[in-house]
């Protein structure tokens, strides 16, 4: 099992445990996920993203068979273009985790799409978080709007040759990102921590509209119990091949791995 | 996998490899049924009752809220006679919130004591048109503990977002309330479906009458154990408010002793139920 969506390193507004590489993999070790995508909570607040990024590559130094790294950046920041070809040639980092609301900069900006074409010519990944909080939860400090589907439909239409992954999203099914037929082209995948497998069961439309390649296991943890994911794969109607492509095959095929 | 594999899950124990536990009865405190002013109503109701199945829940205490705000008499009262209509169709498995909008006075009064001396209903659930500490609200919550019933109360605290409800009362209201009806038992709705949870069950740490339900679609780790720590694995009560595996993954990967574990998952509910004789 593969989740593509964990974090290491504190968080600016709420404290979180299982946060360093050996408590993440004991976390993982007792609930069954053999693999993890990780990549820097601290970096979401910091105002330069790097220092999250060379936190979890000291983090994930001998446990890269288990923990595999995407980067935080900004490129709405100074010298990103330098950070992204450390974050890619030296630390090795598989994907981008891009919080365009977070540091201030549009999915479809100039900056953001020359990022996006460069990973997708390293042929690595860019996953996008619709949210990190419950809008409602967040502190004082803080007015981030989640990231709506249009920004995400947009960008996927502006960089056709990039693989995205939209996750701690909900409510595709109501947009051209979860309907068959919606014209955009098949380069993005969607990850299930906040779907519902039950009642409107929304995992289950996606695989009818989009085909059972595109859904992606993925927790959110250690911000979320990894229990709810795990879940909704365990009470999903879809035969046991189906399963394993989405907790394992699908992040397999899309990782390179 | 089957239902009894899950269940023995979400208890920490192993049913299915023949190791013989102790369950008791799983109880979700907080959930609804469909008002009827649209044709899948009864569909869905059945989807709950078979995620229930799914997840291994005995029985989900449910009331039916009307779509319009304020809530109007006819409104409250279509849901109560829906509610216990369903009663009858899910025998055993769905007990009944009565629900009530405070500010129709005697008529709000007299629909409680109805629904819970003659239907078996287990409950008021008060949503928000009125604040729960509204000189408004308090001929239903001290007549909840006459009839020796809980009132469940909707509530939420943002930190900062304007509420689109402005009537919301948040846990520090249904402390004051408590506090000032001694003899009524509250339960706050949904840690994690209300905003900042942890001043929520801060806000709550000394209010002895008041139960917290875990129901919520935000998955924070962290949230149970959090609850339990501040009041008590006896004041926590499983609960899903339509959120179904996020609530049951929460409590299945708390990190509390299986003892707390039994305690929230129907123990604690059980003994509520009990004051009434339900």
């Amino acid at each position: 099992m593969i989740d593509v969506n964990a974090y290491l390193g504190h968080f600016a507004f709420r404290q979180l445990r299982h946060n360093t590489a050996a408590g993440l993999l004991r976390l993982m070790d007792r609930k069954g996920i053999e693999r993890a995508v990780v990549s820097s909570a601290a970096a979401i607040t910091y105002r330069n993203a790097q220092p999250g990024n060379e936190e979890v590559a000291a983090e994930v130094r001998g446990h890269r068979d288990r923990l595999i790294p995407f980067a935080v950046l900004n490129p709405a920041y100074a010298d990103w273009r330098h950070d992204f070809r450390v974050c890619s040639e030296e630390f090795g980092v598989r994907g981008l985790r891009l919080y365009p609301h977070w540091h201030g900069y549009s999915l479809t900006g100039e900056a953001c799409l020359e990022l996006v074409r460069a990973a997708a010519a390293r042929r690595m990944p860019v996953s996008v978080p619709f949210r990190v909080e419950d809008r409602r939860q967040q502190s004082r400090l803080v007015d981030v709007a989640d990231v709506s589907q249009e920004e995400a439909i947009a960008v996927a239409r502006a960089v056709p040759e990039a693989q995205f992954i939209f996750g701690n999203g909900s409510g595709f099914v109501s947009s051209a990102l979860g309907k068959r037929d919606s014209g955009l082209a098949a380069n993005y995948s969607i990850e299930i921590s906040l779907l519902t497998a039950l009642i409107a069961n929304e995992i289950g439309q996606l695989i009818q509209n989009l085909g059972e390649d595109r859904i992606l296991f993925g927790s959110g943890m250690p911000f979320h119990y990894p229990d709810g994911a795990l879940l909704k794969l365990e009470v999903l109607e879809a035969s046991a091949g189906v399963k394993a492509k989405i907790a394992e095959g699908n992040a397999r095929r899309l990782l390179g791995l | 996998m089957t239902r009894r594999d899950l269940v023995a899950g979400l208890l920490g124990t192993n049913v299915a490899a023949g190791v013989q536990a102790k369950r008791g009865k799983v109880i979700d405190a907080h959930n609804h049924l469909n008002f009827h002013n649209r044709p899948g109503w009864a569909e869905d109701d059945r989807k709950l009752i078979e995620a229930a199945d799914k997840l291994g829940i005995d029985q989900l205490c449910c009331s039916i809220l009307p779509p319009e705000r304020p809530t109007t008499l006819e409104g409250f009262r279509l849901s109560n006679r829906w509610l216990a209509e369903a009663m009858g169709r899910f025998r055993g498995r769905v007990l009944g919130y009565c629900f009530v909008n405070p500010g129709y006075g005697q008529e709000a009064v007299d629909e409680v004591r109805r629904y819970v001396e003659e239907h078996g209903f287990i409950g008021v659930k008060l949503y928000n048109d009125f604040r729960v500490t509204d000189p408004k609200v308090a001929p239903i919550i001290e007549l909840a503990a006459r009839l020796r019933v809980p009132i469940l109360h909707h509530a939420g605290h943002a930190s900062w977002l304007p509420s689109p409800q402005p009537n919301i009362s948040d846990a520090g209201d249904i402390a004051r309330a408590a506090s000032a009806h001694p003899e009524t038992t509250f339960i706050c709705a949904h840690i994690c479906g209300g905003g900042d949870w942890e001043w929520s069950i801060k806000a709550l740490r000394d209010a002895r009458g008041v139960y917290f339900d875990t129901s919520g679609s935000v998955a924070d780790e962290g949230t149970v154990e959090l609850a339990v720590r501040t009041l008590g694995a006896e004041r926590v009560l499983f609960a899903c408010d339509l959120s179904m595996t996020a609530s049951v993954g929460r409590v299945r990967g708390a990190e509390i002793s299986e003892g707390d574990r039994r305690k929230v998952m129907g123990e604690n509910m059980q003994r509520i139920l009990a004051r009434r004789g339900a």
